[in-house]
C-alpha cells in the first residue's frame, strides 16, 4: 500500500512530526491545569546531584545523599499536592513517570503503525537505561559546580569536573554509541523505540514552555529582590523576543550564503553532478536530512541520492554534537558571548536532534564554566543558551518547504525544462515542520499568561497567577524536557553506526561535507552569529541564587 | 511571473490520479488501469501521454496528479521528512522546439 501525502491533514495521526505536537501539547495542557489549582504533572521524576556520603560539615542542599538522588518535582513545587508527590519517593516517582510516558508513547506508536510490542520492550529498556545513566551522571564528581559545592558547605578543595547536567547527556550518548556500534543485535532490538527525532521534537515543544516560562521564572525569582524582580522578568521576555528576531538572520545565512557556497564547492572543486550538489548543498547548509529529502524531491533526483546524503548527515551531526559544545565553550566564542555560541550552534548543526542536544550541552558547559570562573558571582538561568540554539534552527527549518518549492520551480522550468510539469503549492505545507506549531503555541500561551492575567508580575494578583503557572511549567519544561533530551541522546547513540561511513560508497561526498562544514559553515556561522547576537546578555541571577 | 504562474491549477480538463514511485532503476507511475516505467521522468511523461492518447485525441486536456509513494523513503529517514514530492503533469505536453 503506497503511502502518499495528498491532503493538508495527511499524516496528522500517523507521523512522528505530528505526534510530537500531540504529545507535547497534551502534557503542556496538563501543566496549564495548575492555573486552576489542579496539579496533574508533579509526578515527573528529576535527578539531584548526589554523593555516596556527605563529608564532615557538609549539608544536604544542592547536593544530597544517593538515596535521595531522584524526586518528584511536585514534591518541591506543587502548591496543592506537595505531600502526595513527596510521598512517591525516588522509586515511586520514576515508576509513575515510566507508566505515564509508556502509555503516551505507546498510543503514539500504535497510531504510527509501529510494532507496539517491540516498541514497548525497547522503550522499557531505553527508559530505565536512561534513568540509570541520569543517576550516574549526577554524581557530584561529574556534575557539581562551584556554586553547588559552596551551597552544600563542601570543603573548598573538593575536586569535581563541574559538567553540570552535561555529564549525563555525554554519558547517555556514549552508552548509546557503545550499543549502536558494539552491540548491534541489541541496537536492532531497541531500534523500534530509539526515535531521537520524535523525542527531540517533543522536547522542543516542551522547550516552547520553557521560553514562555523564562520571564515568569525571572519575575518570581527576582521578586525576592523587590521591585527589581519585575524588571528582570521584562528583561527576560525582551531577550526571548530578541533571540527570535535575531534568529531570522540565520535563515538568510543558511539559504543565501551557505547553500550557494556548498553548491559551488561541490560543483567546482569536487565536480559533483548538479542534482547531487543541490541535495548536498541543502543538507550541509540548511537542515540536514529533512533538507536532503526535500531538495531531492524538488530537483527530481533519484531517491537514493537523498538517502545517501542523509546517512552522511546523521553521522556528521553526531560528530558535531561531540566536538562543538566543548569547542565553543573553551576555545571560540567562549563564555564572553554565550548567545553568539548558541546561535552559531543552531546554524552549524544540521539535525534538530543533534542541534537541540548540542545546545543543551553547551548550556550546561557554559553555565558551569562561568560559575566556576567567577567563583559563583555570575549565574545564568538554565535554558537560555539552548533556546538561542533552537530558535535559530527553527527559523531555518520553517523555510525548507518554501525553499524546496522555489528550487523545484527553478529546476523544473529553468534548468531541466520539463514539459507539462507543474509544482503544486501544497508542497510547501507537506514539507513544513509541524512540531514548530507546538513550540510556538506553548511559548506564546505562556507569554500571554505572563503579560495578560499575570500582569508581568507587577501586582500581587498577577504574581499569584504566575506562581500557579510556574508549578505546571516547571514539571514540563524542566522534568519532561530534560527527560526527553536524555532519551534523545541515548537514542541518537543507538542508531548511529560509524561503520556506515566506511562501508557506504560516499566517495567525494564525505570530503565535500568535511571541508564545507569545518572550513566554511562553522566559521561563517560564528561570524554571522557574532554580528547579529553580540552584546546580548543573559541576566545575572547570582544575587538571587546565591545570597 | 511566467515562472510562478506554472504552479497555478489548470482548472480546465479532467484529473487522473496516479502513484509515482522509483524502483531503484526506473521511475514508475501506476493506477488501477495502467503501470508505466521509464529511466527518466521526461520519458515517463511521454509514455503517460501515449497511454492517455485516446482521451487526448478528443481534444480534452488532462491533469495527471502524481503523488509520490513515500514508502520509498527508508523508515529511519521518515521522522525527519516523510514527503518526497508530488507533481502535476499537464497533458498534452507542449513540446519545445
Amino acid at each position: 500500500m503506497a503511502k502518499t501525502q495528498r491532503s493538508w491533514y495527511s499524516g496528522m495521526a500517523t507521523t512522528e512530526d505530528w505526534w510530537s505536537v500531540w504529545m507535547g501539547l497534551a502534557f503542556f495542557v496538563l501543566g496549564l491545569l495548575t492555573l486552576s489549582g489542579i496539579d496533574l504533572v508533579g509526578w515527573v521524576s528529576y535527578p539531584k546531584i548526589w554523593v555516596a556520603s556527605l563529608p564532615d560539615g557538609a549539608i544536604v542542599k544542592k547536593i544530597v545523599t544517593m538515596d535521595k538522588a531522584f524526586y518528584a518535582l511536585g514534591g518541591k513545587y506543587s502548591l496543592t499536592s506537595k505531600a502526595f508527590y513527596k510521598a512517591l519517593g525516588p522509586i515511586g516517582s520514576i515508576l509513575v513517570t515510566y507508566v505515564v510516558f509508556t502509555i503516551a508513547t505507546s498510543i503514539g506508536a500504535y497510531f504510527q503503525k509501529w510494532n507496539v510490542k517491540r516498541f514497548l520492550a525497547g522503550w522499557t529498556i531505553i527508559f530505565f537505561l536512561t534513568y540509570l545513566v541520569w543517576f550516574i551522571g549526577h554524581n557530584a564528581f561529574f556534575a557539581a559546580s562551584a556554586v553547588d559545592l559552596k551551597k552544600s558547605h563542601f570543603p573548598v578543595d573538593t575536586f569535581t569536573l563541574s559538567l553540570g547536567g552535561g555529564a549525563s547527556f555525554i554519558l547517555a550518548l556514549i552508552v548509546g554509541l557503545v550499543i549502536g556500534n558494539f552491540f548491534k543485535p541489541l541496537a536492532r532490538y531497541l531500534s523500534e523505540a530509539a526515535k531521537p527525532e520524535w523525542y527531540i521534537k517533543t522536547a522542543i515543544v516542551f522547550l516552547g514552555v520553557k521560553v514562555g516560562y523564562l520571564p515568569i521564572k525571572a519575575v518570581l525569582t527576582g521578586a525576592k529582590l523587590g521591585a527589581h524582580g519585575a524588571e528582570i522578568g521584562q528583561q527576560m521576555a525582551h531577550l526571548t523576543f530578541e533571540l527570535f528576531t535575531a534568529g531570522a538572520a540565520a535563515t538568510i545565512v543558511a539559504y543565501l550564503i551557505f547553500w550557494p557556497g556548498v553548491y559551488t564547492i561541490s560543483r567546482l572543486i569536487f565536480k559533483l553532478p548538479r542534482k547531487t550538489a543541490a541535495v548536498l548543498g541543502s543538507a550541509i547548509s540548511i537542515c540536514g536530512v529533512s533538507a536532503a529529502v526535500a531538495t531531492g524531491g524538488a530537483v527530481r533526483a533519484r531517491p537514493v541520492v537523498s538517502i545517501m546524503v542523509s546517512a552522511l548527515v546523521v553521522v556528521y551531526a553526531v560528530i558535531e554534537l561531540v566536538v562543538l559544545p566543548g569547542f565553543f565553550t573553551h576555545v571560540w566564542p567562549g563564555t564572553s558571548d554565550p548567545i553568539v555560541a548558541g546561535s552559531a550552534m543552531g546554524m552549524a548543526v544540521k539535525t534538530d536532534g543533534a542541534d537541540a542536544a548540542a545546545g543543551e550541552l553547551l548550556d550546561e558547559f557554559m553555565r558551569a564554566k562561568v560559575e566556576k570562573d567567577t567563583d559563583g558571582k555570575v549565574v545564568w538561568m538554565p535554558g537560555v543558551i539552548t533556546t538561542s540554539a533552537v530558535m535559530t534552527k527553527i527559523w531555518i527549518d520553517m523555510f525548507i518547504g518554501l525553499w524546496a518549492f522555489i528550487l523545484a520551480l527553478f529546476w523544473v522550468y529553468k534548468i531541466e525544462k520539463h514539459e507539462g510539469d507543474r509544482v503544486p503549492l501544497s508542497e510547501v505545507w507537506f514539507r513544513f515542520p509541524k512540531f514548530v506549531l507546538g513550540y510556538f503555541a506553548a511559548w506564546w500561551i505562556y507569554l500571554a499568561i505572563f503579560f495578560g492575567p499575570g500582569q508581568s508580575g507587577t501586582t500581587p494578583d498577577g504574581l499569584a497567577i504566575l506562581k500557579n503557572a510556574k508549578v505546571g511549567a516547571v514539571a514540563v519544561e524542566k522534568g519532561m524536557r530534560k527527560l526527553f533530551f536524555m532519551l534523545t541522546f541515548m537514542s541518537l547513540g543507538i542508531i548511529t553506526d560509524f561503520r556506515k561511513l566506511a562501508e557506504a560508497q560516499f566517495g567525494k561526498m564525505v570530503w565535500v561535507y568535511f571541508i564545507s562544514l569545518f572550513l566554511f559553515i562553522i566559521p561563517v556561522a560564528i561570524i554571522i552569529a557574532y554580528l547579529f547576537h553580540h552584546g546580548m546578555q543573559i541576566p545575572n541571577m547570582a544575587g538571587v541564587v546565591i545570597n | 511571473m511566467a515562472l510562478f504562474s506554472k504552479f497555478r491549477k489548470n482548472k480546465k480538463g479532467k484529473t487522473v490520479e496516479m502513484i509515482l514511485d522509483h524502483d531503484g532503476k526506473n521511475w514508475t507511475v501506476s493506477n488501477d488501469s495502467i503501470t508505466l516505467a521509464a529511466p527518466s521522468l521526461d520519458s515517463l511523461d511521454r509514455k503517460v501521454e501515449r497511454a492517455l492518447e485516446e482521451e487526448l485525441k478528443q481534444g480534452q486536456s488532462i491533469n495527471v496528479f502524481m503523488s509520490f509513494n513515500n514508502e520509498v523513503i527508508p523508515m529511519w529517514i521518515r521522522p525527519y521528512m516523510n514527503h518526497y514530492f508530488n507533481r502535476i503533469l499537464e497533458l498534452p505536453l507542449q513540446y519545445q522546439s
